[in-house]
């Protein structure tokens, strides 16, 4: 059975894996796959990038989100004309000669990752370049055009490793997916501990969070301290160092990315 | 039943194609040929569109040697294989139609490898394959060395050979391994769209009211950029180009033709962009050069030289082994003003944002300093330190002030390893001018907290560091001044022990030291792009050359001149008696002045003097400069070539042979073909190809490489390309300036003491008034014209009032400077382009929330970048990607103007300041210069749109921006 992994932790958002797509299939039919995807407005593979945080505690994430191509995919089940199935490999192909435009699976797809194609009323999306594959290729374009081997295609049984250790993107939606992700983005509360006093900045200080979650990191070299991977939630800092008072920041939401700023201690 | 077929293409995809498959032969194989022998047995044959495979089978005694050719329509390739003894070699018969049995996923392709490095002279990037079917291209795609097939069988190249090219790092416990693929740069994934744009420039094209001559009032020179264009046949456009070559020169002299061929362009070889019109015009007498400047160099270039020399680009030499080095010995990198991720891509493709993530592995930290959050700033850094603009001077003098206050630099170093450094010091301790450098000085102008700079400059000292770039180092010194910081960086460096294992300067270029050299010098035509000629013009003067009709440059600018070059006067023209003379006649090949250099708005008044009697440019695209040419001719893109690549800054090397693969578009000829076709009407054809033939040509070229020793061209056509193994011995070599560390008197450096000159005599006694290049590098801000300064451009200044931001301008992430504007899957990324409200894709300009909101300035508005110079136009992209104070807009986005001095495409080095880097170095500063950004209204847009309906009636597609039609009357017929 075929599966995708993504690490975002090793992606660089070059975007090649959304153009290769787009190379593969604007322009070009592969009948019985897929027909030609309009040149513009489809990310049968998309990457999604995410600005988090505020100057200067700001990171970008990537997500690639191609179909998840689910073992439970309720596209299947919604289209009354039988033309979308699972093939022996796991991967789901929209049968573009059969397809009547209906749009119930792009409207039944949690990912948004069926495209509707009106100068040819169908719906299409990710075939997991099976044309190639069946025609003995490694991988497919998106996968294939990785430098930094973020995106990884192959058997499950070969990718196991990895996917022990990935997670479901948006497992709320219940679907059991082939699409696995490592490191995908969370909260993160971040900032920087100075004396305003002496115009330092202060090394070592502990900070401890707790709320939703607790943790404890201590300030580095340039007085930064960083909680990555946190939920969305409600938290409190509380920063000690040598020679300062304790100082603590309650009420710290995370449904962004925060970073509070240069905080002094005097 | 049919519906089950239709559910299981594997299958059918087995049954189709039979034994054939099951060899590995590509899918609905055309031709088979079976023999040992060149040309025996041809066993089947393509008809029309009707492919047809016979069958027989041939029992031989072997090994011999299998050739598979698969052929479609405007299309064949061959694959050729060898089987063992004994082997019984099959083809089942099969009978098959194109376009009837076979489904289009099953229809035959053929491969070709090149490389779409985007950065001319011969130099190629990464390879890459093409996939073309029918004639025309199905994708193109990254090299797999190792097969595109699970089982390999389109792998031309040997396991052996990929063992010998394929390096690794071993560093702390973890390895790096580069990829058995090629890394191709973006670009790549969407080439086709280039070659299949629809701005190219099909047919030769003439200005409607440009009539040759030289008579003003015939050729119309202000229309120049406003005017259409009509078609006109390859044989009337070379009977003008050379008519007007034979009566410019008579009239004035040869040398009153201007060759531009120059900048960046697709990386050829055979059929460069750059040169083939200089080899033309020497055959009639000669011309006038445009020099080449260090465009992307030139804070190094006019001050790091003064300092270590590292010829020719001012930035460290030697590279070797910095990769390996970083990895076992750099505690840290500060990567300042770089972003590799972007600027590396068009010549290496992507290895160093892979290798970065290695570093990261590593626990080696990154500190990126820089105003914008830069694409590797973004995923790579573990600290960021936003400094303004252009004012990273100050935070290098208040690290230095620490270091030097808190004795933690290397002061035994500097005793055996440099000069003058005690005059640094006493201007940074204020000794010279009652101001020490400190943090609390800094702060303000560089925009850094005192806190953060102390914590900088004591994590730094306590560390190993090597400083990183990518190409050029960003916005950190292409800005007025721009010698000043790449000074410093340098005296940073020697105060940590530059060339210790650990501590050297990089731009990321070099990887491990291959065993045969794969660049073979500057190719060709491309070669003359480094040859002086008796007169020629500095490219970042170009304007003034033609408007004032007279230039005096210290130094000839050009990229590759020595250090001494700088202390020698130039004056255009040279002396009658001597040839010089204004020049007349423009010949260019992939010009992108425009978008590339400096002060361009006032480029484009040179481009419509009337000193310039006609204008004559081959390009791929109806694009940038081209709008202005009198006669336009149509060159091929890289994919139509066919030529030898020499994939010499790729993390894998390569050589490349390359066949054509598919027809040129349009009329469109190769550079080279270009020019020829103007030499036959000068009469002097012969001498142009000195009578080789193209093949010859390839064959001159590869006999040039030192892979000709290894393998004959018969081969490398075989392969279609082989790669570059490594030296034994590449992990022991000497590690960047190492050897200059261990012994500076055996291994001085090329500057004229040979050690780290912090005071420059050359300097003190060729310039001694120069405020602006003092021979020690200080905080230089300039000021008013009127005060003897070159540049107002900063925060302190009178214009700072009028234009509170200050403008960050870096190569270009979804372009190659101007290469690659119309690729519509790229124009869809959300830092490409920003759709304003009226539909146009607007090249997105960054800014801040906080001056957003001042401003009134929404995310998705389009707004106008300006200052004195002129407007450019751009979609506002509000971001915490970039600091407050500063904005943010790529350069090279495809001119589209409104009207004179308002650009809607926002390429912004239509406003950058006027030519030079300060008085005395006569490069460019197109980055790091004081702009208002303010919301265009509707009102506004609405009044330039009554004023000019042309520029808004011209055609433009928002998927790739404006189409050939646009400028040509009757458009594509």
């Amino acid at each position: 059975m075929k599966a995708f992994v993504f690490d975002s932790t090793i992606c660089h958002g070059c975007y090649q894996c959304q153009l290769a797509c787009k190379d593969e299939h604007c322009g070009n039919d592969w009948t019985p796959y897929a027909k030609p995807q309009p040149e513009t407005g489809h990310f049968w593979g998309k990457l999604n990038e995410y600005v988090r945080g505020t100057v200067p505690k700001v990171k970008m994430s990537y997500v690639f989100v191609p179909c998840q191509h689910c073992k439970n995919a309720p596209c299947i089940d919604v289209c009354s004309i039988g033309a979308i199935y699972a093939r022996e490999d796991g991967l789901i192909i929209i049968n573009p000669k059969t397809c009547t435009g209906c749009q119930k699976c792009i409207d039944i797809c949690s990912y948004k990752a069926v495209y509707y194609n009106s100068n040819l009323d169908i719906a299409q999306k990710c075939t997991g370049c099976s044309h190639l594959i069946d025609r003995g290729w490694k991988e497919p374009r998106c996968s294939d055009a990785c430098p930094t081997l973020a995106l990884k295609h192959g058997e499950e049984s070969d990718l196991r490793d990895l996917i022990n250790r990935a997670e479901t993107l948006y497992p709320e939606y219940g679907l059991t997916t082939r699409v696995h992700y490592i490191g995908l983005p969370k909260k993160f509360i971040a900032g920087t501990v100075y004396d305003s006093v002496t115009k330092e900045v202060v090394i070592g200080a502990t900070c401890t969070l707790s709320g939703d979650s607790t943790a404890t990191v201590v300030t580095d070299s340039y007085g930064d301290f960083w909680f990555n991977d946190l939920e969305v939630g409600t938290f409190s800092l509380k920063i000690e160092a040598s020679g300062y008072p304790a100082k603590e920041i309650n009420s710290i939401k995370t449904e962004k990315d925060v970073n509070l700023g240069d905080i002094s201690l005097t | 039943m049919k519906e089950e077929k239709e559910k299981q293409p594997i299958n059918e995809n087995r049954k189709q194609s039979g034994e054939v498959t099951r060899r590995g032969f590509l899918v609905g194989a055309g031709t088979v040929v079976v023999g040992g022998a060149i040309g025996a047995g041809l066993l089947s044959s393509c008809k029309g569109g009707e492919m047809v495979t016979t069958t027989v089978t041939s029992t031989k005694t072997v090994p011999t040697t299998i050739t598979t050719t698969v052929g479609g329509p405007g299309a064949t390739i061959t694959e050729t294989k060898t089987v063992g003894a004994g082997d019984t070699i099959t083809v089942t018969k099969t009978e098959t139609k194109t376009g009837g049995g076979l489904e289009p996923w099953q229809e035959p392709e053929i491969s070709s490898v090149r490389s779409f490095g985007l950065s001319g002279f011969g130099k190629g990037g990464e390879a890459a394959v093409v996939d073309v079917k029918n004639g025309k291209i199905v994708r193109c795609r990254s090299l797999r060395f190792d097969g595109i097939k699970k089982d390999g069988s389109d792998a031309t190249s040997t396991e052996e050979e990929r063992a010998a090219a394929i390096w690794k790092i071993d560093a702390r416990g973890k390895t790096f391994t580069a990829l058995t693929k090629s890394n191709p740069n973006y670009f790549t994934f969407g080439y086709k769209k280039c070659t299949y744009s629809p701005n190219r420039i099909k047919y030769p094209l003439k200005r409607v009211d440009w009539e040759p001559g030289g008579d003003p009032a015939k050729i119309n020179s202000q229309n120049r950029g406003i005017s259409k264009f009509k078609r006109i046949s390859w044989d009337e456009a070379t009977s003008i180009v050379a008519d007007e070559i034979k009566r410019v020169q008579s009239a004035y002299g040869a040398y009153a033709v201007y060759a531009q061929g120059d900048g960046h362009g697709q990386g050829k070889c055979l059929q460069g962009t750059h040169g083939a019109n200089m080899r033309c015009l020497n055959t009639v007498g000669g011309y006038t050069m445009q020099v080449r400047n260090a465009d992307s160099w030139e804070g190094w270039y006019w001050g790091a030289k003064h300092v270590w020399g590292c010829e020719s680009w001012g930035t460290q030499k030697p590279q070797t082994n910095i990769f390996n080095d970083i990895a076992h010995n750099c505690d840290m990198i500060v990567m300042w003003g770089g972003d590799p991720d972007t600027t590396e891509t068009g010549f290496k493709g992507q290895v160093t944002g892979r290798y970065l993530y290695y570093l990261t592995e590593l626990g080696i930290k990154q500190v990126y300093v820089c105003p914008d959050l830069n694409y590797s700033a973004a995923v790579h850094a573990d600290k960021w330190i936003p400094v303004y603009p252009n004012t990273d001077a100050a935070l290098h003098l208040a690290i230095a002030y620490m270091w030097i206050t808190e004795e933690t630099y290397d002061k035994d170093y500097l005793d055996s390893h440099s000069y003058g450094f005690d005059k640094f010091k006493d201007y940074v301790l204020g000794i010279e001018d009652g101001v020490p450098k400190t943090p609390e000085w800094a702060s303000p102008k560089c925009g850094v907290p005192e806190w953060t700079i102390k914590a900088f400059a004591r994590d730094w000292a306590s560390k190993t560091v090597t400083i990183t770039h990518g190409c050029g180092g960003g916005g950190l010194m292409r800005t007025p001044y721009g010698h000043e910081p790449a000074r410093l960086e340098v005296y940073l460096l020697g105060m940590q022990g530059l060339g210790k294992p650990g501590v050297n300067q990089t731009v990321f270029w070099i990887g491990p030291e291959v065993k045969w050299r794969v660049r073979v010098s500057y190719l060709l035509d491309g070669l003359l792009c480094t040859q002086m000629t008796p007169q020629f013009i500095p490219k970042p003067v170009f304007a003034e050359a033609v408007l004032d009709g007279h230039m005096e440059t210290w130094g000839s600018t050009h990229l590759d001149a020595p250090l001494a070059d700088q202390f020698v006067k130039y004056t255009y023209p040279i002396p009658a008696e001597e040839g010089g003379t204004e020049i007349h006649m423009m010949w260019a090949t992939n010009p992108c002045l425009t978008g590339c250099w400096n002060n361009s708005f006032k480029t484009i008044e040179a481009f419509r003097s009337d000193k310039i009697e006609c204008i004559v440019i081959q390009h791929p695209w109806l694009e940038n400069d081209c709008l202005f040419a009198d006669i336009l001719l149509p060159t091929t893109s890289i994919i139509e070539d066919e030529d030898l690549y020499f994939n010499s800054g790729a993390h894998i090397g390569t050589v490349a042979l390359s066949r054509r693969v598919i027809e040129p578009v349009g009329e469109s000829k190769m550079d080279r073909e270009a020019a020829m076709e103007i030499a036959k009407k000068l009469g002097t054809y012969e001498q142009f190809t000195e009578g080789k033939t193209q093949e010859e040509w390839f064959q001159f070229l590869w006999g040039k490489s030192e892979f000709s020793k290894h393998y004959t061209f018969e081969e490398l056509e075989k392969k279609s390309y082989v790669m570059a193994p490594l030296r034994e011995d590449w992990e022991e070599m000497p590690a960047g300036l190492s050897k200059f560390y261990n012994d500076p008197k055996a291994n001085p450096l090329t500057n004229p003491k040979g050690i780290l000159e912090y005071y420059s005599d050359r300097l003190a006694e060729n310039f001694p008034d120069d405020m602006e290049r003092a021979p020690v590098a200080k905080w230089v801000i300039g000021g008013s014209e009127a005060d003897g300064w070159f540049h107002d451009e900063s925060r302190w200044g009178e214009r700072f009032k009028q234009y509170p931001l200050v403008l960050v301008s870096n190569h270009p992430r979804w372009r190659h400077h101007v290469q690659c504007d119309e690729i519509p899957w790229l124009r869809e990324i959300p830092t490409c382009k920003i759709k304003g409200y009226d539909g146009y894709m607007y090249e997105p300009v960054w800014i801040h929330p906080s001056d957003a909101a001042s401003r009134g300035i929404e995310n998705g508005d389009i707004v106008k970048v300006f200052n004195e110079r002129g407007i450019v136009l751009g979609g506002a992209y509000v971001t915490e990607r970039i600091r407050p104070g500063a904005t943010f807009q790529d350069h090279g986005a495809r001119l589209d103007l409104i009207t004179d001095g308002i650009d809607r495409g926002g390429s912004n080095n239509l406003i950058s300041p006027r030519n030079g880097v300060s008085a005395n170095c006569k490069g460019q500063a197109t980055s790091g210069f004081l702009v208002e950004v303010a919301k265009v209204t509707p009102d506004e847009m609405e009044g330039w749109r009554k004023q000019y309906p042309d520029a808004f009636s011209r055609d433009y597609d928002p998927a790739c921006g404006l189409t050939y039609n646009s400028w040509v009357e009757g458009g594509l017929d």
